[in-house]
């Protein structure tokens, strides 16, 4: 066993197995005939399957060559991963908070933070944005929405 | 099969007067706009703007609201092209390769092609439509679930093909979609699990899971970059590199025809339309290709395949809905709705007795098609300015946009928290080269397949390949399907051998 299998991509088929295995069981647990596991039984069954396969080749590829590996190595380390993961999670958290603070405030607060965390220069300018950029959202896009929409301020 | 009489009545209806033209350059720019913009549909736009129809006659509401199906069916290929967020679930495909061209500064000829190719798959769309209204019809009332199976299974081919590096990473991730399609109650009425949120009994909202998939994802990988098209000189919007890539589209007349007639017969399928037809289209289109690896990466046959034929079907949707006065979806159902205001019953007897209106209908779309393309050419200019605007700024705004779009479909809190959640899993598929187009497609395709397949068990009384040999159409597709994705495959391989053989 010599390739190398990285955290994020135990992740990933961690969190595949585990959704998967959670919808089967719901499924089967509701009512275990055939009307209602015609896609869930095979297709929990082939990712299983794919999921064994995909562990089993990784860890058993040959030994990176020395390029491959620093590329492996480098991109294991990403910087920008911590980034990605905190602008992630204040997504979740805007996303989360749209109806319960108000689309406006929570727009203006994330789309101020977001050019910040992206590189945006300047102390007034990013505000600046966010808040006309809130404005025309709530006013443009609001408008056309058949739904009622919570706001704060505007 | 032209009535020429009806024919050349339906002419008097359009050119005489300028009246029923007034609202066409609205509605396509209603429908440019709804459609470019994540989160707005179509048939919302068509929904939100059926009252002002009321008003109108009903040839003028008939050409209102269908050049908003027209301009916005080609506004969700612009945002595919520019910023890799289909506007609807018809333009997965056209961001396959309209993306990477757009990344590689060629959004213009990507942009030029989309349009090119959309002008011509719906103008072949509705060509079809006025020759073939009847036996097309005809066609429809022969779909059963059977028939909705072998469509369907061919859409899920793709999946197979999305990754050219491992086939199990395509795989396992159209699988991961199908497997989440099964979130919420069952076509046969079993509640499964809903993950706790009431308002999941309906299953995941799949267009806020498309945007966050594809968008936030992508625009999260964007972050520590400038802009769009890093190299400054190719950041022009220009007139002239448009035209040479809609000219370009006719470089390649078998991947337009194909994607046209396709588009157009999958379009009339009621309830499958041009999600699957853009995606069976850019699968054909692969699959056929002597440089299948070039797709994925910027191959402008891609985007051509895509767009001609999701354009084209809305020509085969409108079939339905003419001939039968069945709603193929959301968008033909809110025009059903106009046909009722105005006292007006789709069906054999409306073709009969108004097949004036009904060519006027088919023509003055076929008119719509021509004013997209200078409507489509002018708005690009605007559109694609999106290229010049600094990623700081555009990444935070599309994902705000994206939030904003995932509470637009659904009215609920369940559409943002949907778009976050596949946002994360878009991340983490994309560091590990899984193809997140897979998974949308998985997700689309999956509670349609159940359903047809529980009817299908049904009707067949458990026995679907008897069935199907009492199934002509079902047949011939499925025979199709197997010569398309076997047959060629292996004579193509074949040949390879012989002629190693015969150089050896």
């Amino acid at each position: 066993m010599t390739g190398k299998f990285y955290a994020t991509h135990a992740a990933l088929i961690g969190i595949i197995l585990a959704i998967s295995g959670f919808i089967t069981w719901s499924a089967v647990d509701a009512r275990a005939s055939l009307d209602n596991l015609v896609v869930v039984a095979p297709v929990a069954s082939v990712i299983a399957l794919l999921a064994v396969i995909l562990v089993a080749v990784t860890l058993l590829k040959p030994a990176p060559t020395p390029a491959e590996g620093e590329a492996g190595e480098a991109q294991a380390k990403d910087p920008g991963i911590w980034g990605d993961m905190l602008m992630l999670a204040g997504f979740g958290v805007f996303c989360y908070a749209l109806t319960k603070v108000g689309f406006d405030l929570a727009t203006f607060l994330f789309v101020w933070a977001g050019v910040v965390m992206s590189g945006g220069k300047g102390w007034w300018q990013p505000p600046l944005y966010a808040a006309i950029f809130t404005a025309a959202l709530v006013y443009g896009f609001g408008s056309l929405f058949p739904y009622p929409m919570l706001t704060l301020v505007l | 099969m032209i009535d020429q009489f009806a024919l050349s009545q339906a002419l008097d209806l359009l050119f005489s007067s300028f009246t029923p033209w007034l609202w066409v350059i609205p509605g396509l720019l209603i429908g440019l706009v709804f459609g470019s913009i994540p989160g707005l549909q179509i048939s919302m736009a068509m929904a939100v703007f059926l009252p002002v129809t009321f008003s109108m006659d009903f040839l003028q509401a008939m050409l209102f609201l269908t050049s908003i199906f027209t301009g916005g069916a080609y506004g969700g290929g612009v945002t595919a092209i520019l910023m890799n967020i289909p506007g609807s679930s018809s333009s997965i495909a056209t961001a396959f390769d309209g993306y990477p061209m757009a990344r590689q500064g060629k959004h213009n000829e990507a942009l030029g092609l989309g349009l090119a190719a959309s002008v011509v798959g719906a103008f072949v769309g509705y060509i079809l439509l006025m020759l073939l209204i009847q036996p097309l019809a005809a066609f429809v009332l022969k779909i059963g679930p059977l028939e909705m199976v072998v469509v369907v299974l061919w859409g899920l081919t793709l999946i197979a093909t999305l990754n050219d590096s491992s086939m199990a990473k395509g795989l396992l991730a159209g699988f991961f979609g199908l497997m989440l399609s099964q979130i919420g109650m069952s076509t046969t009425g079993v509640m499964r699990t809903s993950v706790g949120m009431p308002y999941l009994i309906d299953g995941l909202p799949v267009v806020p899971a498309m945007i966050g998939i594809f968008a936030a994802a992508e625009l999260l990988r964007l972050r520590g970059e400038t802009y769009l098209v890093q190299n400054e000189a190719q950041r022009d919007i220009s007139f002239g590199r448009i035209l040479k890539g809609a000219g370009e589209t006719f470089k390649y007349p078998g991947v337009l025809i194909r994607g046209s007639l396709l588009g157009a017969v999958i379009g009339a399928i009621p309830g499958v339309g041009s999600s699957v037809a853009n995606l069976v289209s850019y699968g054909e289109a692969k699959r056929t290709s002597k440089t299948p690896e070039r797709f994925g990466k910027g191959a402008p046959e891609g985007v051509v395949a895509a767009e001609s034929a999701n354009s084209s079907s809305e020509g085969g949707s409108m079939t339905a809905l003419l001939a039968l006065g069945i709603p193929g979806g959301a968008a033909t159902a809110v025009l059903l709705a106009a046909f009722s205001f105005h006292n007006i019953i789709g069906g054999p007897s409306f073709i009969r007795n108004q097949t004036d209106v009904v060519y006027s209908i088919i023509l003055g779309n076929l008119g719509q098609v021509l004013l997209l393309a200078v409507l489509g050419l002018l708005s690009l200019r605007l559109l694609g300015l999106v290229v010049r605007v600094p990623l700081s700024y555009l990444v935070p705004s599309v994902l705000a946009m994206c939030a904003w779009g995932g509470y637009g479909i659904t009215g609920t809190i369940a559409g943002p928290l949907t778009v976050a959640g596949f946002a994360a899993l878009g991340w983490l598929m994309r560091r590990n080269n899984y193809p997140v187009a897979a998974t949308v497609i998985g997700l689309l395709l999956g509670r349609m397949m159940e359903g047809e397949l529980v009817r299908t068990m049904q009707i067949s009384g458990g026995n679907p390949l008897r069935y199907m040999l009492e199934r002509p159409i079902a047949l011939v597709l499925f025979i199709i399907m197997l010569l398309v994705l076997v047959g060629a495959p292996a004579l193509k391989a074949l040949k390879r051998r012989r002629q190693a053989r015969a150089e050896v």
